[in-house]
């Protein structure tokens, strides 16, 4: 019938599965961590950690979205004929944008305000590309789910820690609660502003590749 | 042959299925949508005219304040939100939506008047597309800060309220923004004639 | 309606709303396609031409299209993904039918363009800013100039960058970061320029 399969997933037997998913969930949080090691995602990484409030936000936002474009994507892996695919993954992850950017507008405008359009480049967003592309595409939806929600935890947590760095140096507060007051500290309004952005994720990159490259010498 | 009924069903079920995703989503948000709309408008009103809300109320409470302390009236063809003070005739505080274009986007704002109507009680300018750091300064605390007091007409009687550049030095001016000329510009033109029609309106009822 | 002249809006998109630099969009490309300066000189002009016909196709369609069929608050995202993407392919076929030597020169930029944020990101904008249609045109137009500038310096500067003792950690990606946000620091300085800001 349809000619045109994509890579087979396989059979997904229990042990299997089950070693697939650990090796899916550590992958994606932290030895292929999607912003410092595959280097996507850069452009929301930058443009939403001025704040801690929107950092938390976006991440969950990719969460959402990553899981289920990576479920479905993985459902229909058998079914889509070579020649549409990267259009009905673009459709798909589309969808799941736009349907997140209308519950967002309708029960919390004030985080869509503040977002702006990044909610909507959120379907440009390399990770969910690259993720449909390198996983979904040639795996069973279990392990999918968990790729998709660890690459997205992994994206968040880098994206919690930059927007912590930013908004405390920046405004000396921390969502939105006065942590370092003006008498004790002077904000630092290049912080939240855009130099201050691309200072700290480099510096944030290059401690993760220390991080990686040193891993016998830290001591538990 | 096959191949291609088949991408072309596939194509036509998966944009179905899109497309229906998204209506539905749409067609759940739009009264919330429309509530949050109406809610942040009345939070806006009451902020500039400062009266007492708590900021966590829930938009129904925020309606309830809003209808108890606030009365919408039309006069030359202004829209105006007054607040009731003690004296059923004369209003605490007169809110006056004004919008013009920034440097970058609309921007649209509140300016309320004490019940002289002449001295200003707050500004808000709550919608800008200004550049952060620099024109999206209009939104910040400070420079909304500094209008509470200030009046709108110079010492000699002509309407105007200022935005300048440097240092502020009569009662109807205000500081302006380094290295945001260009916005300030604007809001100054659109206060201008903002107050301009208010002076003009007040002149006309001999209010 | 914006009242400001579509010279001001490109200008300004060039320096003090660098759409890199202010917005940090089309990061993927500008990192991967730095490293050498004929490559960014290819890539900033493909960009060009395509953000600035894309951003007034896609203001057409937005304005003369879905505005008057009342779709445009859910369904613009997908309509402009689909104009920029046809656009790019279309482009690539013209160009591979009548000029086969500059489409092997152009060799895999044009694909990648297709995915570039900024090209999406500039059309956003548009719509947000409520721009006219002169105004989209010179915001299109600047805006691609302000991100070639970009790539175009990051790529001089990473030329140069090879005779420096930077640390192990920094290689690769990090210390690009760092050279971006000195240049963002550096272009916000434009601001200065009254006429500009």
């Amino acid at each position: 019938m349809a000619t045109d399969i994509a890579a087979v997933g396989g059979a997904c037997g229990a042990g299997q599965c089950a070693g697939k998913c650990k090796k899916a969930l550590k992958d994606g949080s932290w030895s292929d961590n999607p912003v410092c090691m595959q280097i996507l995602g850069i452009c929301s990484s930058l443009a939403v950690t001025n704040r801690l409030e929107n950092a938390l936000v976006m991440g969950g936002a990719l969460i959402f979205t990553t899981t289920l474009s990576n479920l479905l994507i993985s459902l229909l892996r058998n079914a889509t004929p070579r020649r549409v695919r990267m259009i009905a993954e673009v459709a798909i992850i589309a969808t799941f944008v736009i349907v997140f950017d209308q519950f967002l507008k309708a029960f919390s405008p004030q985080m869509s305000k503040q977002l702006g359009p990044y909610v909507g480049l959120i379907i440009t967003n390399c990770i969910l590309m690259g993720r449909a592309e390198a996983y979904a595409l040639q795996n069973s939806p279990l392990p999918s789910i968990v790729d998709g929600a660890a690459n997205g935890l992994g994206y968040a947590a880098v994206l919690a820690i930059i927007a912590t760095i930013r908004e405390l140096a920046g405004t000396g507060k921390l969502l939105g609660f006065v942590v370092l007051s003006s008498d004790v500290y002077t904000p630092n309004q290049a912080m939240v502003l855009a130099p201050g952005a691309f200072i700290i994720l480099g510096c944030i990159i290059a401690a993760y590749t220390a991080l990686k490259t040193k891993p016998k010498e830290k001591k538990a | 042959m096959k191949d291609n009924a088949y991408t072309v069903f596939y194509s036509l079920v998966l944009g179905v299925v899109c497309a229906a995703l998204l209506t539905a989503a749409s067609i759940v948000a739009e009264p919330y949508k429309k509530a949050n709309a109406r809610a942040a408008e009345e939070r806006n009103i009451l902020g500039v005219l400062e009266v007492p809300f708590d900021q966590n109320a829930s938009a129904a409470q925020l309606s309830k304040t809003f209808e108890k302390n606030v009365r919408a009236v039309e006069r030359g063809g202004q829209k105006l939100y007054e607040y009731a003070g003690d004296d059923p005739s004369r209003p605490q505080a007169v809110a006056v939506p004004f919008a013009g274009p920034g440097l970058w986007g609309p921007v649209k704002g509140f300016l309320a008047l004490e019940s002289d109507m002449k001295t200003v009680r707050s500004v808000s300018f709550y919608e800008q597309e200004e550049t952060p750091g620099l024109g999206g300064e209009i939104g910040s605390a400070w420079f909304q800060g500094q209008f509470k007091g200030k009046v709108i007409t110079d010492p000699s009687g002509q309407p105007g309220l200022h935005v300048v550049r440097g240092k502020a030095a009569a009662s109807n001016e205000v500081d302006g923004i380094t290295g945001a000329t260009m916005t300030c510009d604007k809001v100054n033109a659109m206060l201008d004639k903002l107050v301009k029609k208010i002076i003009e309106e007040q002149n006309n009822h001999g209010n | 309606m914006n009242g400001t002249s579509a010279l001001i809006i490109l200008v300004a998109a060039i320096f003090t709303n660098n759409i890199l630099l202010s917005n940090f969009l089309g990061m993927c490309s500008f990192l991967v396609c730095s490293r050498q300066v004929a490559t960014a000189l290819g890539l900033g002009a493909a960009v060009i031409f395509v953000m600035t016909c894309t951003t007034i196709i896609n203001y057409a369609a937005y304005h003369w299209v879905l505005k008057p069929l009342g779709v445009h608050d859910h369904l613009y995202f997908i309509v402009f993904i689909a104009v920029i993407a046809a656009f790019v392919q279309f482009i690539e076929m013209f160009i591979e039918r009548f000029s086969p030597s500059l489409y092997h020169a152009l060799g895999i930029f044009l694909p990648l363009i297709t995915v570039n944020c900024a090209i999406l990101g500039a059309a956003l904008f548009m719509i947000i800013r409520n721009c006219s249609f002169v105004q989209s045109a010179g915001y299109g137009f600047g805006a691609g100039v302000g991100w070639s500038l970009a790539i175009l310096l990051m790529s001089g500067l990473r030329q140069k960058l090879g005779y420096s003792n930077v640390p192990k950690a920094f290689h690769g990606v990090a210390i690009i970061m760092i050279i971006t946000g000195v240049m963002a620091a550096a272009f916000m300085g434009f601001a200065g320029m009254v006429s500009i800001q």
